[in-house]
């Protein structure tokens, strides 16, 4: 295990760094946004107000609320302070709503879907990669040119036309939100299997959507491996093909990891989107309706948790990675 | 160079590609050609019209008519008023009529009216039915009346001064004009969208803006990826740490998370095709500097490069003459990766809502955002989003076929 | 006459390119090893020595398919067996394969004991793990290498170090043949003198009865085996025991390897270093006649006219060349006499 700590001690850092110089740009980039939003709110809530001096008192109001009125490095201090406590200021778009609750909400929906799709999906993608390039002959055929396709669909591509085939011209599953209308979130049957329903066509395009882009991946790698020395050497040695198709999957799966881990951003921000046509009440609506709305404090927090999400995953699987690999361990050895 | 544009050309992937995103390219160039209309002309007072060919109701009437005699003329008319619903409504009043079930046939229409003409009674009162379904019938049999009906239609048109209504034509059943001869007529085979837009000409013109993101788009991010990726394979050391610091982060930091806040800051006013296009090109140059990067580093202690530097050549020289003519495929292959990645990324800002402005161009992001919210995909208008995301995949899947392509003409280990 | 245990007649291989055209890498190969005996098979790159090392295995994998030809190991007849029965009871049983550049022949991600096991297991024998690492460690360290190898992974292991396991690993089922491909030439000179003293080892403790030889340095095989075959084109063309393989080479391509080595010896300056000029075949159309009738010195009209068959001396010497013997030494001393001058 001594060999490892340098390892993780490595990542961890990085992880770090990382974060921060995210923290930094989210919370510069919106500020650098010319105009006031402050005076968008003013004047959407000040609308029909005669009084100009009162049109200025909520303007100051909110100006006080919000902060802008301090100068820049100010406005970071408090910030961070208020975001270590967990306090990530008030909505603008569904004032009075506190930021912290409504990015709480939405971020479990999110998980839920998105995680074990991700696993999921690419299981199933890598395993049906190293079929394709065992077998060869007419699963292969059929395989590739179809992952191709898949994989060069947007996400929301195949969430549309999921929702129109499933959703709409058979009706076997609803097309959107997380539960029926008129459910209340509790623990009985009723809501449970509501869910479940609702979580099928969102859950199967991500699904999909990533088995086509690992097969591809995965059979190249496969095909590379099935060639090696130590695949011959086991033949010869009378091992069975089966057994050597888990060598394979093992050795080509590795560096199909590693991929996962760079890919991660960009599957994580397809699926949002994905979640949008779904209307799924995942952090993807959280963000729609936070851009529809102007709502600064909203974009912010959303896109510092889902930066967050994305670090937290990737900085799992490179662990995740260093242990299955002995090479790893090895290397840390001496 | 000629010798690879053979080999390229002979790749059957690429070529499929290619030709695919040719015919696509093509379509865009030509079609403007032939239909002047401009793209965002709203021409459908009303939302999604169906797709087919729209002819003026007014300029046929006053087209010359020709008599046809048709022999299933009627049949037809009956056929288009009487859908399933209300042949099923139908056998519904007569079984309760009392006419035994099996001697209704709902697909046979004469046999059908037969049956109802002769036993259809608005005052028959049926157990069980609510006035509601009673006037139901009644309305069903009074269009039907209609379409029974053999004689012609009169028009008349008011005369402004007397107020009264004067014979002008008559149109009888057996009229009929040739379209050609009609002077207005539109073919929309696309239909329209929400707005009440040609879908088809929007169509063409979305995607010529979308391909002109993706290509400044592809161009800016494989320009800054193949500068940063040189600098920092071929100098090496602290400018390399730098470099490949800032890749890092952006490589962890979601692309699209990055494009959002960044669009999202610029602001509305800013938002032009081409600012979106500069911002995705700023934000996904990750990837090549990476690939540029390996593939210098790979190539900088060969011996040509070692030659060169031995001969007292200038880095620049070096780097121009030496490296890049190596790493050009891998350059024309990122390329067009991140063209296929500009043009995703750009339909996703639109879905968000944070896309071009809305006013000047379309583009396939923004029709795929324009149905979306208009609930298109729920109301099975399909023509106003499927067709554009045929062509998103088209484009996606030719550029993708083409690179497959170019990777197994660059790198024979992966022929078949 | 001892024991034979593998006895090749007539084999004949091809490979089946995607054009759909066929080239007999190993045609019609006859060959015969005595037990506690060793053969050496010489040739240089593309003459089908790999072929047929993999072609005895008799398991065939496309590209690779097997025409005609009997392969007997310790009078098991094992050409034409279905696969699988090949792979369970032949397959490192009877004779056992070290591949080449054997260095990359083990599972990076795996341990080397686990893999044993794998290999046990998959001959369907029922031996529990702690007799596995008795049997291994015993047997590695009867072959001077520690048993802590076992529980490493491949990549903790120095190249000489990994040779010389999957060498131990292939006779752990102490098969009856086992083939050696270059097993020395991607290594420094010690790791090499490791590594053939260690298949001696093996042959002269009976951990194997026989042994093949392959490698493309002829002078190598004359301290190591007992009898030398000479491969070209995918065709034997000269076979006979060490010595005379090397100091009294018939065929002239043989003739012609032998000449193109150094061997320190006095008068070495005045001896001219010869080699053969031009190319082997393309074996997808080969020649009619002599395959080496190009490039051979002593070429005749009637080389190119006529398939040359293998022409049988005593003792098992042969040659395939259609001058006799006696002309062939006639014509090898008039060359070297005018080369000492």
């Amino acid at each position: 295990m001594k060999g490892y700590a340098k390892y993780f001690g490595g990542k961890m850092t990085w992880i770090l760094i990382t974060f921060i110089a995210a923290f930094l740009l989210n919370f510069i980039l919106p500020r650098l946004m010319p105009g006031d939003p402050v005076a968008v709110i003013t004047q959407r809530v000040a609308q029909g107000m005669d009084s100009q001096a009162g049109v200025q008192r909520v303007y100051e109001q909110y100006t006080e609320l919000f902060g802008t009125n301090k100068p820049i490095h100010e406005q970071f201090i408090l910030y961070v302070k208020n975001v270590l406590q967990g306090d990530f200021g008030t909505s603008f778009s569904q004032y009075p709503r506190p930021v912290a609750d409504i990015i709480n909400s939405a971020i479990w929906w999110t998980v839920g879907l998105q995680l074990p799709a991700i696993v999921v999906g690419w299981l199933i993608g890598n395993v049906l990669g190293v079929l394709a390039a065992y077998l060869r002959g007419g699963y292969d055929k059929v395989v590739m040119p179809a992952s191709i396709f898949v994989s060069s669909l947007p996400a929301f591509g195949m969430a549309v036309i999921l929702l129109v085939i499933f959703g709409i011209k058979l009706g076997w599953f609803p097309t959107s939100g997380g539960y029926g209308y008129d459910m209340i979130p509790s623990f009985s049957w009723a809501f449970i299997w509501s869910v479940f329903v609702h979580y099928q066509l969102p859950f199967w395009s991500i699904v999909l959507i990533i088995i086509g882009g690992q097969a591809i991946g995965m059979r190249s790698m496969a095909i590379y491996e099935l060639n090696a020395d130590y695949v011959k050497f086991s033949r010869f040695m009378g091992i069975k093909d089966r057994k050597i198709i888990r060598y394979v999957f093992r050795n080509a799966m590795l560096p199909q990891i590693t991929g996962l881990a760079l890919a991660i951003g960009t599957i994580v921000g397809g699926a949002l989107v994905a979640e949008i046509i779904f209307s799924y009440p995942g952090l993807g609506s959280t963000l729609l309706t936070a851009v529809r709305g102007q709502d600064y404090p909203l974009i912010q927090a959303s896109t510092l948790i889902i930066t967050l999400m994305v670090l937290i995953t990737t900085f799992t699987i490179e662990i995740f990675y260093g242990v299955i690999d002995p090479r790893i361990k090895a290397a840390q050895a001496d | 160079m000629k010798h690879t544009l053979q080999q390229v050309f002979s790749s059957p992937r690429f070529v499929v590609g290619f030709s695919i995103f040719m015919f696509i390219v093509l379509t865009v160039i030509i079609y403007p050609l032939f239909v002047r209309a401009d793209p965002l002309e709203i021409i459908g007072e009303g939302t999604f019209f169906e797709p087919g060919v729209y002819v003026s109701v007014y300029d046929s009437i006053g087209s010359s008519p020709y008599t046809l005699k048709l022999d299933d003329a009627a049949a037809n008319r009956i056929a288009g008023k009487l859908g399933d619903e209300e042949r099923l409504a139908m056998q519904e009043w007569l079984v309760a009529y009392g006419i035994p079930e099996n001697e209704i046939d709902i697909q046979d229409t004469e046999k059908l009216l037969d049956q109802w003409v002769n036993n259809y009674d608005p005052t028959e009162k049926i157990e069980g039915m609510t006035n509601a379904e009673r006037r139901y019938f009644q309305r069903l049999d009074e269009s039907l009346k209609g379409v029974l009906a053999t004689e012609g239609v009169t028009i008349a048109v008011e005369n402004t001064e007397t107020g009264t209504l004067e014979e002008v034509d008559s149109v009888e059943q057996t009229d009929y004009v040739n379209i050609s001869q009609v002077p207005n007529v539109r073919v929309l085979p696309l239909g329209t969208d929400n707005f009440g837009r040609d879908v088809l000409t929007e169509l063409v013109s979305a995607t010529g803006t979308s391909l002109k993101i993706g290509l400044v788009a592809g161009l800016v991010a494989t320009t800054i990826g193949l500068i940063l990726g040189l600098l920092a394979g071929y100098i090496g050391g602290l400018v390399d740490d730098v470099i490949m610091f800032v890749t890092n982060i952006f490589t962890v930091i979601p692309t699209f998370v990055l494009l959002i806040l960044v669009t999202f800051s610029v602001g509305q006013e800013y938002r032009g095709a081409m600012t979106i296009a500069v911002l995705i090109g700023l934000t996904s140059w990750v990837w090549t500097t990476r690939a540029v990067r390996a593939q210098v580093i790979s190539l900088r202690n060969r011996d040509h490069v070692n030659l060169s530097k031995l001969s007292g050549h200038s880095t620049t020289r070096i780097i121009l003459l030496s490296i890049l003519p190596f790493i050009a495929s891998y350059v024309v292959m990122a390329l067009i990766l991140q063209i296929s990645t500009a043009i995703l990324a750009e339909a996703g800002l639109s879905i968000l809502g944070l896309g071009p402005r809305t006013t000047e161009v379309p583009t396939l992001g923004l029709m795929m955002n324009w149905a979306m919210i208009y609930s298109a995909h729920l109301m099975g208008r399909w023509w106003a989003y499927f067709p554009v995301l045929l062509v998103i995949a088209l484009i996606a899947f030719s550029l993708n076929l083409m690179n497959t392509g170019l990777d197994q003409v660059f790198n024979p280990a992966l022929r078949e | 006459m001892e024991n034979v245990i593998l006895e090749v007649n007539d084999l004949t291989t091809k490979y089946i390119t995607r054009y759909d055209e066929d080239i007999y890498a190993v045609d019609h190969v006859s060959l015969k090893v005595e037990e506690t005996k060793s053969l050496g098979i010489a040739g240089e790159s593309g003459c089908g020595k790999s072929t047929l090392a993999l072609s005895l295995m008799g398991y065939y994998f496309p590209p690779l398919h097997y025409t005609e030809g009997e392969i007997i190991i310790d009078r098991r007849n094992i050409s034409g067996m279905d696969p699988d029965e090949i792979r369970k009871s032949i397959l490192g049983r009877e004779i056992a394969y070290i591949p080449q550049s054997a260095m990359n022949a083990l599972n990076p991600t795996r341990k080397i004991i686990n893999f044993i096991e794998d290999v046990i297991q998959a001959h369907d024998m029922y031996v529990n793990k702690k007799e596995i690492y008795e049997r291994a460690s015993g047997l590695f360290e009867t072959l001077g290498l520690p048993a802590e190898v076992l529980q490493k992974y491949p990549v903790e292991l120095s190249g000489g170090m990994k040779q010389r396991t999957v060498i131990a690993i292939s006779v752990i089922l102490f098969p009856k043949v086992l083939i050696a491909d270059e097993p020395s030439s991607a290594l420094d000179v010690t790791s090499q003198k490791m590594v053939i003293k260690m298949l001696k080892q093996l042959l002269e403790t009976g951990f194997i009865s026989s042994l093949i030889f392959i490698t493309h340095e002829l002078p190598l095989l004359y301290n190591v085996t007992d009898d030398i075959m000479v491969m070209y084109a995918g065709q034997i063309v000269e076979q006979a025991n060490a010595k005379e393989a090397v100091f009294d080479p018939l065929h002239p391509y043989a003739k012609g390897l032998m000449g193109s080595i150094i061997v320190p010896e006095s008068g070495l300056r005045d001896v001219k270093l010869t080699s053969i000029p031009g190319v082997p075949p393309n074996l997808k159309n080969p020649p009619s006649g002599c395959q080496f009738a190009e490039r051979c010195k002593y070429v005749r009209p009637v080389c190119k006219a006529m398939s040359i068959d293998l022409r049988d001396l005593v003792d098992g010497r042969a040659y395939r060349c259609i001058i006799p013997e006696d002309e062939l030494r006639d014509l090898y001393q008039k060359e070297a006499d005018q080369n000492a001058r």
